[in-house]
């Protein structure tokens, strides 16, 4: 059944899949026996579309970016670094990128990831495609995600086979002196700070 | 199940004094254990290097059979690529897992290698 069917104005959506058809099987039967309000359920969903992504992870690179003394606390004690930026929930450890050296964050027993610091990862990263080539192709799969590194660049794998999660510091890009923190934190992508991005300089401006 | 509070995880917890030091070499168990473990398939009987000491945490080995907490020391442990994957490993791309003390031994020095 296409809209193009349909002369009566509603929005139809492409039939669900089953796992998300299971999902709202589960919630309505937890509802229905009150194990759980949908208004929670509500909260938790808009929590981490809202208040729980990206952009957090994106402050604390910018301010890493604009204030040495923080990146070094950074750095070397990670969750205290972001508890003073208001973010907590997680043993963290942030590993830098720079010049000779890239950092790639995976997580191959699971899907481990940062969520405090940047939201629910993203499909590819709980692949099992994902989760067993970054280990044994690194190369081969920052290639495919676009970022192309000389081999004298070494790239550090970081298995987060324990609770400690992982965040990289991307590189500040050139051409951002003149930015502010908050205009540098709109630059920071999620595959960034997972590690299968770098910060790209800014396109000139248009004129 | 949603912590965006101050609060740390509660994985970290007082345990033993750490047997390693940042720079030993150790040699992961090659056991391949009924239950679960953190220790992955392709990074068992491996020799690495140990990364960072961080301290101690709860071994999910144990707690997660109901067999108590046991926390005791986590390390970062770096491994070469061509360690794990032989030779047809990429240049430069070493992993780093975190690993719990009762997963690793001394290494003895291999052939060809000065003991560190």
């Amino acid at each position: 059944m296409s809209d193009a069917q349909h002369e009566h104005g509603h929005h139809h959506r492409e039939p669900e899949s089953v796992l998300s058809l299971r999902v709202r099987a589960l919630e309505s039967l937890l509802v229905e026996k009150k194990l759980v309000a949908s208004e929670a359920v509500d909260r938790i969903v808009g929590a981490y579309e809202q208040d729980i992504g990206p952009h957090n992870g994106a402050k604390v690179v910018a301010r890493a970016w604009v204030d040495p003394a923080y990146k070094q606390r950074l750095l070397a004690h990670g969750t205290e670094a972001i508890e003073q930026l208001g973010f907590g929930g997680v043993d963290l450890k942030v590993v830098e990128n720079r010049p000779g050296v890239h950092n790639m964050v995976v997580c191959t027993l699971c899907s481990c990831y940062p969520h405090a610091l940047i939201g629910l990862p993203p499909v590819w990263y709980k692949s099992f495609e994902y989760r067993s080539r970054a280990v044994r192709e690194p190369r081969v799969v920052l290639r495919e995600f676009g970022v192309d590194l000389p081999e004298s660049v070494e790239i550090r794998i970081w298995d987060s086979s324990a609770e400690l999660r992982y965040l990289v510091l991307p590189e500040r890009p050139a051409g951002t002196e003149g930015m502010s923190e908050a205009q540098l934190a709109e630059m920071v992508t999620r595959d960034a700070m997972i590690g299968v991005a770098v910060v790209r300089p800014p396109a000139p401006a248009a004129r | 199940m949603l912590r965006t509070t101050k609060e740390r995880t509660h994985f970290r917890q007082p345990g033993p004094a750490p047997r390693f030091v940042t720079g030993d070499r150790v040699l992961t168990r090659s056991d391949a254990p009924v239950g679960h473990t953190r220790l992955p398939r392709y990074a068992r009987g491996k020799h690495g290097v140990i990364d960072t000491v961080h301290g101690s945490f709860i071994f999910p080995d144990t707690n997660a059979h109901g067999q108590g907490e046991q926390s005791h020391p986590l390390y970062s442990v770096r491994f070469d690529a061509t360690d794990l994957w032989g030779a047809s490993a990429e240049p430069c791309a070493p992993v780093h897992l975190d690993l719990w003390e009762r997963y690793l031994e001394p290494a003895v020095a291999a052939p060809g290698r000065s003991p560190s």
